[in-house]
């Protein structure tokens, strides 16, 4: 599996439709566990007041990732390939953990 | 506690919740809903202890079997096995070496009644190939039966090319399949076990990773030192049996998988006398007809340490006691087994065919090379004929399980024998068949000097069917590299010859290559004499000769764009294809059905069908080349990353052949990404060679693609032969009326890549919104560029609109749940369709009706229609 990092951006106008799209992104993800791993994800806050998200994945392929969020109603702006990762810092705490 | 009692104690550790899981499993199979449960995990996990566990529930009736772990494994091992136990129909039909089908039938029946059954088959890391088969049919029909099928198997031993992992993957999208993985105890786990014996539990744990198996040993040696492998752990326990158990422990672990017990005494001696010490320690299991290891891990470590001299006669005493076994006919692959441990080359000349021959048979490929090739290790005394035609079935069985090197090796050495033997027809025959295995690894230019010495030589010979197979041969070779001319000569000639001979195979074989050369340079109105072919093959139940034709039909009707004509080549090619040994004609399938769904504009579906081409690492590259084109190109055009190395790969994989089918393609799918990149000054390199030879074999829509490619690149140029209607009016700077011409043959990428070129702003738009609809950002990128060169503002840059839900907000899978929904379908049927479970389905069908805002499956499908929701994406 490669890692790879989904922008969906100003998918969801409010954090409920957000919510349930991660659930359904979550159920989905479940019935391809070979091809999909959701590892984190940034949720952004658009100009337009949406929400959008950055998402890193573990996939074997970019079409697994389409194939994930077309299932799921997930939008995907752009799919770019990790080449190497390099984490100084841990992630902060989740804002609305 | 007693030794066994503490093994059964550790196996059911912390599986409270996997117990549960097979035991919903087994009351829905008691239902009449027959499942398959895949029970994963390391070496002395605990599969087994689960397993037993289940088969302990009152009420039940339990098939069992096993796969070996023989260097080449008895076909059809654990299915053996079970008729041994169980008798009757499958017995029979086992014995008279019927097919998997028959087996997997008469399996069902068996355990057809009023209890259910549980068919449990141990260890298929091991399984053969027939036994995979037999699996895969098993896992297809077990819905309607009362059986609840466990199959055990050790996931840490499955490299990428384990033939398991395929199955197991197929398997898995089943709904009536679940996987269960077994983890190691846990570090309370493992302190529980300890209880109160004299060891350090952290340790313990550490040093066994909470293998259960390991910590039980340990705890059963009661020395209280840890040793550092399960190896030494199982050794030290046995160190402390009586002489005469040791003994029969070393007697039982070179016979795997098992030793009846009327076999016991020829093969231990008066040491059989301390089975009950050996039982009474837990090392041997004994049911009411074979003894064997408890555990695998046990008998391999006290094999592994068995002084050389002594492994020497047990193995010979093996040999003699299981040529004569108390019921049936002895066990070729086993007796070939001993014969070979024992050094006696005469057992194993005699057994070791007979074991491949049967393997064959049942369509166990992979066993029959083993059998062959242990054969071929004792062959230097045969006489040289004989051994050169060990040679050629060792070189089949290696060929029908895409050892292409191998089988070819094997050939030339063949070869050498008939030519010191004098044997000049052998010697011509073996030519050919070596030209015919040479196409599959590598290409048609390698396989010619082979196959036209095979006529020289068979010419000299009087003529007969050698020489007319020998003669078709070469006009597939002229024919796969497009040489209409050499594909000609060479199959007038084996269709003279044929006739004349009334020779049937070299007849339609030389027929399919003539027409399919006919239907390439001339379109689908010049189909006759491959139509012909095919039915003269059907005629004649030659399959694959039907299955080639099919196969060259299908490539041939994707490069005239010929749709329909297509798919139904596909369709028909692939039915037949589903058969194991036709894997390469599969994959070739599969790679020129992803091309056709490419030009559909079906790229979720092409994607799908070029991943399948390409995960198949097979030798032959034909496939691969495509597959690689078709998804580099999908990415490419989506903007995901990943593509160049394919389309490099392709390329380079491409280039030695000499083949336009392999070349073209991939030179053209290289410019494209180029011309993606703005990248356009590499074109001309990037064409230069594909094109002047598209030329020189007059294949014109090949012309037309790549002299496309190079006119976007700015190379104005004349194209040196007459091109077909779309390409022609591009070159001809007619670009909205060869996006008609290829609207009206159903190519809508290409229709659209034509009207880019116009500079209309209206065609542009038209090029730029169907390309986003086709989710080809990365072009309609290139598209809005011009656009805003000709000073259009405000064109949607990023994919949000298309991807972004449609008006009902509707998931893409629950569009899914809705079309099949529309077809008047139930849950259950859609749940088998999706590969979902009922329950899930019904979540979707829920969500549906809320989100269309109505209470009934019918209503739903009315608003789908009102709202156009079912159109395709």
């Amino acid at each position: 599996m490669e890692t790879y990092v989904i922008l969906r951006r100003g998918g969801w106008r409010t954090p409920e439709e957000l919510k349930e799209a991660a659930a359904r992104s979550t159920a989905e993800g479940d019935q391809l566990p070979d091809d999909i791993r959701w590892i984190r994800s940034y949720v952004l806050s658009e100009p337009d007041g949406a929400l959008g998200t950055v998402c890193i994945y573990q996939a074997s392929s970019p079409e697994a990732i389409r194939t994930h969020a077309y299932r799921a109603g997930l939008p995907v702006d752009e799919i770019v390939a990790v080449a190497d990762t390099v984490v100084v810092r841990p992630d902060p705490t989740p804002v609305a953990a | 506690m007693t030794v066994t009692s503490a093994l059964e104690q550790a196996g059911l550790l912390e599986r409270d919740d996997v117990l549960d899981g097979l035991r919903r499993a087994l009351a829905d199979a008691a239902g009449g809903r027959g499942r398959m449960m895949l029970i994963a995990g390391e070496a002395g996990v605990g599969k087994t202890a689960v397993v037993e566990a289940l088969c302990n529930e009152p009420n039940v009736r339990v098939f069992k079997g096993a796969c070996d772990p023989l260097i080449t494994p008895r076909p059809l091992g654990p299915f053996v096995d079970i008729a041994d136990d169980a008798g009757g129909e499958l017995q029979t039909v086992l014995e008279s070496g019927a097919s998997a089908h028959d087996i997997v039938s008469a399996l069902l029946a068996e355990t057809s009644g009023r209890r259910p059954a549980i068919v449990v088959l141990e260890d298929v890391h091991w399984a053969d190939e027939a036994t995979l088969d037999a699996l895969r049919l098993l896992a297809r029909k077990v819905d309607r039966a009362a059986v609840l099928v466990l199959v055990t198997y050790r996931d840490d031993e499955l490299d990428r090319s384990h033939p398991l992992r395929a199955v197991v993957g197929e398997l898995a999208t089943r709904s009536t399949v679940d996987r269960i993985t077994l983890e190691p105890l846990s570090e309370d786990g493992v302190a529980a076990l300890a209880g109160d014996a004299k060891v350090d539990a952290d340790e313990l744990y550490r040093k066994t990773g909470g293998n259960p198996f390991f910590v039980t040993e340990v705890l059963a040696a009661g020395s209280g030192a840890i040793p550092p492998t399960i190896c030494d752990a199982v050794l030290a326990r046995a160190g402390r049996l009586t002489d005469g158990a040791r003994n029969l422990l070393e007697a039982v672990a070179i016979a795997p998988p098992h030793v009846e017990v009327a076999l016991l005494d020829a093969l231990a001696g008066k040491d059989a006398g301390t089975l009950d010490e050996c039982l009474a320690a837990g090392m041997l299991t004994a049911s009411s007809t074979a003894v064997a290891f408890r555990h695998e891990l046990t008998r391999l470590s006290i094999e592994e340490a068995i002084e050389p001299r002594r492994r020497l006669a047990l193995h010979r005493r093996a040999l003699v006691a299981l040529s004569k076994p108390p019921h049936g006919a002895p066990d070729a692959a086993r007796l070939a087994h001993h014969a070979e441990a024992a050094g006696d080359a005469e057992a194993v000349l005699r057994h070791a065919p007979a074991a491949a021959a049967r393997a064959s048979a049942l369509r166990a490929h992979r066993e029959a090379a083993g059998q062959y090739a242990r054969a071929l290790r004792f062959a230097d005394s045969l006489d040289p004929e004989a051994r050169a035609r060990l040679l050629e079935r060792y070189s089949d069985a290696c060929y029908l399980t895409d050892r292409c090197y191998d089988a070819i090796a094997a050939v030339e050495q063949a070869l050498d024998v008939y030519r010191t033997t004098g044997n000049r027809s052998k010697e011509g025959e073996s030519l050919s068949l070596l030209s015919q295995l040479q196409m599959c690894p590598a290409s048609s230019v390698e396989a010619e000097p082979a196959g036209r010495r095979a006529i020289e030589v068979l010419e000299q010979l009087p003529p007969g069917p050698a020489l007319a197979m020998a003669y078709a041969n070469l006009a597939a070779i002229r024919m796969n590299v497009e040489d209409a001319e050499g594909t000609a000569t060479w199959a007038n000639r084996a269709i003279e010859l044929s006739e004349r001979l009334d020779e049937t195979v070299p007849l339609v074989h030389a027929l399919n290559s003539l027409g399919v050369m006919e239907f390439l340079l001339h379109g689908p109105d010049h189909r006759e004499k491959v139509e012909r072919s095919l039915e003269l093959a059907r005629d004649h139940g030659l399959e694959v000769h039907v299955l080639r034709a099919y196969g060259n039909m299908a490539w041939a009707a994707v490069r005239h764009h010929a749709h329909e004509l297509a798919e139904h080549y596909h369709a028909e090619g692939l039915a037949i294809a589903a058969e194991p040994d036709y894997d390469l004609w599969r994959l070739n399938l599969l790679a020129t059905r992803s091309v056709l769904e490419l030009e559909q504009g079906r790229w979720d579906e092409a994607a799908a069908s070029a991943t399948l081409a390409t995960s198949d690492q097979r030798s032959s590259p034909l496939p691969r080349i495509l597959g690689s084109v078709v998804l580099g190109l999908v990415r490419a055009r989506r903007g995901d990353p990943s593509s160049r190395p394919l389309l490099d790969e392709a390329r380079e994989l491409a280039q030695p052949s000499g083949e336009l089918q392999r070349i073209a393609p991939a030179s053209a799918a290289s410019a494209e990404l180029a011309w993606l990149t703005g990248d356009t000054g590499a074109i001309d390199e990037i064409t230069a060679q594909a094109l002047s030879l598209a030329v020189e074999r007059g294949a014109p829509w090949l012309v037309g693609r790549l002299a496309c490619w190079r006119r976007r690149a700015g190379l104005d140029e004349p194209v040196a032969i007459a091109v077909p209607e779309p390409h022609a009016l591009e070159l001809a700077g007619r670009p909205e009326e060869a996006a008609a011409a290829w609207d009206r043959l159903g190519c809508p990428y290409d229709a659209a890549i034509a009207r880019a070129g116009s500079d209309a702003v209206d065609a542009l738009r038209r090029a730029h919104d169907d390309l986003m609809e086709l989710g080809a950002h990365a072009t309609a990128a290139v598209v809005a560029r011009r656009l805003r060169e000709r000073g259009v503002r405000g064109i949607v840059r990023g994919p949000r609109a298309s991807t972004r839900a449609n008006a009902a907000l509707l998931t893409g899978r629950e569009l899914d749940v809705l079309r099949l929904m529309s077809e008047g379908l139930s849950n259950a049927v859609i749940a088998e369709r999706l590969f979902l479970s009922v329950r899930t389905v019904h979540h979707h069908v829920s969500s549906i009706l809320r989100k269309l805002d109505v209470a009934r499956r019918g209503e739903a499908v009315a608003a789908a229609h009102r709202l156009a929701l079912l159109q395709d994406r």
